[in-house]
């Protein structure tokens, strides 16, 4: 116990050891009882990890294959798909330059400021994002047609393209790229709604969940922090109002603004005003997130040194133009890790919409079951963990990347 | 004192917005756009399509097949009622509803009609801004159970626990039918939890529509015993009168889904089907004349003869019935395509003069 | 020259006074308007509609059964709302305390020098952290609590269980003849011991040795009660669970619904609690760990005296809310069927009941039990406070 080991081994990390069976003595059979919570797990995990291989291996997925579209798009008309294809690679191709035109602007920095720059191989974002990849495969695996392997493709291609091309914009057009990505959910909607495509009311499958997540985020976010704001004003009025609020939403479940969406705003709406179900959702999730945004924007207003808004006071600058130029900026700059917190917690949320009827993933992966093909066999074993596979890659994802970034911000708390 | 007047003032201003009225009657955009009353006519022939609010998921009645289609004995309704309003049984865009949502979409324009096997009851009449149509399908809640359980009846089941779905008048029949008798009721808000609990046995009993049990019985698996593993207790223990439903307020939109959906029964009581509807030209009895938008010649007494078709002024084209009638038969024709595969009889649900509560209203 | 500086004010339109004065204004007349104009919209249209505007329904007879409850269908709403209460407080009196051993246990194996218990632990901690709730437990219900034997089938394993989907029973509290004055004697042994504890420390006080309270504490009050059970022949006991047919007497049951919920949603947040714990056992300073070490503390030794204090103190803000998200997210049992508030809710609803106050009033309900919670944890929390240096 004390001969070997003088180094401190308590912060997840692990002793290094010579050779292979050194390494296993030491982190897995140091004492007694370490020996056996090894074994104990040893059985638990190869017993669990043989049951789940030997269930996917030997699995039906007929149901997951017949029903992808459904998964993926809900009742979207199958003559329709081109639409949601065009939207796809449009993200593609979006995403694409406004990438490229990223790694332009910190390749400028990078010279300016005469640190070194590495701009990451194809290798490194595969492995970065390898449980998005992992997801495309499964569900190109799954597909019934060459059609959307095509298409993934293809949106692969445009996203290279576009990757290229942005490195290429110069400075001044750089902007254009950002603004573009801002632009784009609008873009997606007018590609699948418009002229004579499928309005938000025939949505459904994960698609709806992203739509749900999206809209909301994008509606609540000049609420929130309006309400952030008014939190902070030095007007008691106005600041009573805003805690009021958010700590009233704060302090109930979403499920309780859904059913009031669903159920009762009929009522508080003026006679003749009576919006569809899709609509009240957005209403109530839009209530919601609002106030969490509000909490996040308040944090990162309370980032800002105090410095800086006393200095931009000696200058001379009105409020108005403080707030402005000197503390929002640098606010929004803060709190973009939690922002991303929070929009991975109400993709999360999404599933509940189903409850309240509409079809999004997790309803669609209970209803198949009620196939007449498909019913009574036990396949929510199958169905359920594709659902979470869906959920789980999405927020994972984001999680890690919100990590990286908060990491290279240099803002991360406790 | 400053402050205070100005508080003051504040709080009058705030009164006199009080008193004044709030008399707002707007229309939403795009989606969940309210026709205004009296208009869901000109509105649905001006979209070219009727949007028909239904089940997707009652095998019989409204159930989606794994190709996409849409069948069923509500789906045929549907059907019908285009054919007469816009002359194309295909111009129909089905939007599947839960019974949560059922009333909600119909109050706010998102469908034109619901035909979600639906029960008539006063509260849904009064309370809902829905106005019920005549019933198409008299139908009763019962208790399905395995067969192997050996129950007969309900007193049997002393102790059980019940499936039943939530928020629907279901729930409030069981209770009463159960009365002091002890059991467990299990509620669920969606049908594929509770099929689940059902199948897995953790409720020996599920009740329901008799009609959706016995959609529900037909597609039972045969490894867990197909439909002769479930049996259907004959206990009926409610009302459950099932039929279209429309918005309040537009009378004459009411009117052409009433007398739509009751062409198929007149078509049944009149011996028109969906081959012979072309065969009546000849016809000499009035009715069915009448009912097919044929010429009827009237002679009067100084010899003149008058040619017209028949025109109730509902609004719709004189060939309303025969475009229905072809499209999608007589109610007994609907009835044998979708509701007899289940094993369900007809009985009350035959014409008045089999012994049935079909009653159709004369066309003239 | 005074004087003129005080008459040099600004326009009114540029006051800063006044214009404080008038936005407040501003804002409450548009929050007043507002609400006006809801609550005008709401009377009329239930009006309208035929639906009571009052509270009154509360005392409408509800028409269903709740299972697991004594209500008749005759019993009125209010009474079936209290009943969905105690389901509520049924999962979080539970759930609470198993949720933090669980997270604090994950949390700490996830830093263990055992790397299949730290990567076990991860394992954990990254796949529930990152799946909604609901799915869980949806999943816990149908792939988990409907796979036990069907209810017309329960098992009886031990012969002290009884278990099926529908309910599992397990052997439960009864009192016999003698527990009230078994009940008066632990009330006197808890007088002894809060002597005890007060005589211990003055003691320790006064001469320096140590103290063993809790040890004189417990042992004293354990003792009494043992003597007291053997002298009052058996006050209490445990009540096994008999099955009859179908009705099961005895024990301590709980629904099928109950269990999926609880294990699911205690999972899925001691995920969380479990990260939180990790990150704040790895916010302790690092000198701290050292010190430890070179006072050849073992490694539990560590743990308990000197990180875990330390690291819980960083860890009740983050840890409060997780607990918060508990009780709000106990509403989900809506989708698997078990009685709590918002199911009732939702059956009430369905069932005819006003729908504006139903969920005014659960909305209310909840915000109830979040204020509770976050009080009484701040109370705790600044009983910790550590004046830092």
């Amino acid at each position: 116990m004390t001969s070997v080991d003088l180094e401190p081994t308590d912060a997840g990390r692990h002793i290094p050891a010579k050779s292979p069976a050194r390494w296993v003595r030491r982190n897995l059979f140091r004492t007694w009882y370490d020996s056996s919570i090894t074994i104990g797990f040893g059985v638990l995990f190869a017993w669990v990890l043989v049951g789940i291989v030997r269930f996917l291996l030997t699995a039906d997925y007929t149901i997951l294959r017949r029903n992808l579209a459904l998964f993926m798009l809900g009742s979207f008309p199958r003559d329709q798909l081109h639409r949601p294809a065009a939207a796809l690679l449009m993200i593609a191709l979006a995403t694409g330059l406004a990438a490229g035109a990223l790694t332009a602007h910190r390749r400028e920095i990078a010279a300016v400021t005469g640190v070194g720059y590495q701009s990451s191989r194809v290798i490194d974002v595969v492995r970065r994002f390898w449980p998005v990849v992992l997801l495309v495969v499964v569900l190109l695996a799954l597909t019934e047609t060459i059609t959307p392997s095509l298409i993934v493709v293809g949106a692969l291609g445009l996203g290279l393209i576009g990757v290229w091309a942005g490195r290429r914009i110069r400075a001044r057009f750089r902007r254009l790229a950002w603004a573009a990505l801002l632009v784009l959910p609008f873009l997606v909607y007018f590609m699948l709604a418009g002229f004579g495509g499928v309005g938000w009311r025939g949505w459904g499958g994960l698609h709806l969940n992203l739509f749900v997540t999206v809209a909301g985020v994008l509606l609540a976010f000049p609420l929130g922090l309006v309400l952030a704001l008014g939190r902070k004003s030095s007007l008691p009025a106005v600041r009573t109002l805003s805690v009021a609020y958010i700590e009233f939403v704060r302090g109930v479940p979403l499920i309780t603004l859904l059913l009031m969406g669903v159920f009762a705003i009929g009522f508080f709406l003026p006679a003749g005003v009576r919006p569809g179900t899709v609509t009240r959702v957005l209403i109530a999730i839009t209530v919601f997130e609002s106030a969490y945004i509000a909490e996040v924007v308040r944090g990162g207003l309370q980032a800002v040194p105090k410095g800086q808004v006393e200095a931009a006071q000696a200058l001379g600058m009105t409020p108005w133009s403080i707030m402005r130029r000197i503390v929002l900026p640098q606010a929004l700059r803060a709190t973009i890790p939690a922002m991303v917190g929070q929009f991975i917690s109400l993709f999360k949320d999404t599933t509940l919409v189903g409850v309240v009827g509409l079809p999004e993933v997790l309803s669609v992966a209970q209803d198949v079951n009620t196939q007449p093909d498909f019913v009574a066999q036990g396949l929510e074993r199958l169905t359920l963990p594709f659902a979470a596979l869906i959920f789980w890659v999405g927020s994972y994802t984001m999680s890690r990347e919100a990590r990286r970034l908060e990491r290279k911000l240099g803002v991360g708390e406790r | 004192m400053r402050r205070t007047l100005v508080v003051i003032g504040g709080i009058c201003l705030v009164l006199a917005a009080c008193t004044q009225a709030a008399d707002t009657t707007t229309t939403t955009g795009e989606n969940g756009a309210t026709p205004p009353a009296g208009e869901t006519l000109a509105t649905v022939q001006d979209r070219g399509t009727l949007n028909c609010g239904v089940n997707e998921a009652v095998p019989g009645f409204g159930f989606r097949d794994p190709d996409g289609n849409f069948v069923g004995f509500d789906i045929d309704f549907c059907k019908a009622l285009a054919a007469a309003v816009l002359g194309d049984p295909d111009a129909v865009e089905y939007i599947s509803l839960t019974a949560q949502q059922r009333f909600t979409a119909l109050q706010s324009g998102e469908i034109d009609v619901l035909i979600r096997n639906t029960t008539w009851t006063a509260t849904r009449d009064g309370s809902e801004g829905a106005t019920f149509l005549h019933t198409t399908f008299y139908d009763g809640q019962g208790m399905m159970v395995r067969a192997d359980s050996g129950f007969t009846a309900i007193e049997d089941m002393a102790n059980t626990s019940v499936c039943v779905l939530t928020g629907t008048t279901t729930e409030l029949n069981l209770a009463t039918r159960f009365g002091s008798t002890p059991f467990t009721p299990l509620t669920f808000d969606a049908n594929d939890t509770l099929q689940a609990a059902f199948i897995d046995g953790q409720c020996e009993g599920w009740t329901s529509d008799k009609s959706q049990l016995a959609g529900v019985r037909s597609n039972f698996p045969e490894a867990d015993g197909g439909p002769e593993g479930l049996v259907i207790l004959d206990e009926t223990f409610s009302k459950e009168p099932l039929g279209p439903v429309v918005r309040d307020g537009d009378t004459e939109w009411a009117q052409i889904v009433d007398w739509a959906t009751l062409a198929p029964v007149i078509a049944e009581e009149l011996g028109i089907d969906s081959t012979s509807v072309g065969s009546f030209a000849d016809s000499d009895n009035d009715e069915i004349r009448r009912f097919l938008g044929l010429e009827i010649s009237t002679t009067a007494e100084d010899g003149t003869v008058t040619v017209s078709t028949f025109d109730p002024g509902l609004g719709l084209s004189p060939t309303w019935a025969v475009d229905a009638i072809t499209a999608v038969g007589n109610y007994a024709e609907i009835y044998g395509r979708n509701v007899e595969p289940l094993g369900v009889p007809r009985g009350v649900n035959s014409l008045w003069t089999d012994g049935g509560l079909l009653y159709a209203p004369p066309f003239r | 020259m005074t004087t003129e500086v005080a008459r040099n004010r600004p326009p009114f339109w540029r006051d800063l006074r006044v214009l404080r004065i008038v936005l407040q204004l501003l804002a409450l007349v548009g929050a007043g308007v507002l609400a006006y104009v809801i609550w005008f919209n709401l009377t009329n249209n239930l009006r309208a509609q035929g639906i009571r505007t009052d509270f009154g329904f509360l005392d409408q007879p509800i028409g269903v059964q709740i299972p697991d409850s004594a209500l008749s269908r005759n019993a009125t709403v209010r009474q079936a709302f209290l009943v969905g209460i105690k389901n509520t407080l049924a999962l979080v009196v539970v759930g609470l305390p198993l949720l933090t051993i669980i997270g604090v246990v994950v949390g700490v194996a996830r830093l263990s020098t055992n790397w299949l218990a730290a990567k076990a632990a991860g394992l954990f901690v990254e796949l529930l952290r990152n799946l909604p709730p609901l799915l869980i437990i949806v999943f816990v219900f149908r792939a988990v609590i409907l796979q036990l034997p069907p209810s017309r089938a329960p098992i009886t394993p031990f012969g002290w269980l009884v278990i099926s989907n529908l309910r599992i029973t397990v052997p439960g509290f009864e009192a016999h003849d003698g527990y009230p004055a078994f009940q008066v004697l632990m009330g006197i042994a808890l007088l002894v011991v809060v002597g005890a504890w007060w005589w211990r420390t003055r003691l320790s006080d006064r001469t320096g040795v140590a103290h063993h309270r809790v040890l004189w504490s417990v042992g004293l009050f354990v003792s009494i009660g043992v003597v007291g059970f053997l002298i009052l022949d058996r006050p209490f006991g445990l009540s096994r669970p008999s099955l009859d047919g179908r009705i099961v007497t005895g024990g301590f049951s709980g629904l099928g619904g109950y269990f999926a919920v609880l294990i699911a949603l205690v999972i899925y947040t001691a995920s969380h609690v479990a990260e939180i714990v990790r990150g704040s056992l790895q916010a302790v300073p690092k000198g701290q760990t050292e010190a430890a070490h070179a006072l050849a503390l073992s490694g539990f030794q560590r743990l308990r005296f000197v990180m875990l204090p330390q690291a819980m103190r960083i860890a009740l803000p983050p840890v409060i809310n997780q607990y918060l998200n508990f009780t709000k997210n106990t509403s989900l049992a809506l989708a698997v069927g078990y009685a709590e508030i918002t199911t009732l809710a939702f059956q009430s609803i369905g069932n005819g009941q006003p729908a504006p106050q139903v969920i005014a009033m659960l909305m209310l309900i909840y915000l109830f039990f979040s204020l509770t919670i976050s009080l009484l944890v701040n109370l705790v929390n600044r009983r910790l406070q550590v004046v830092t240096r």
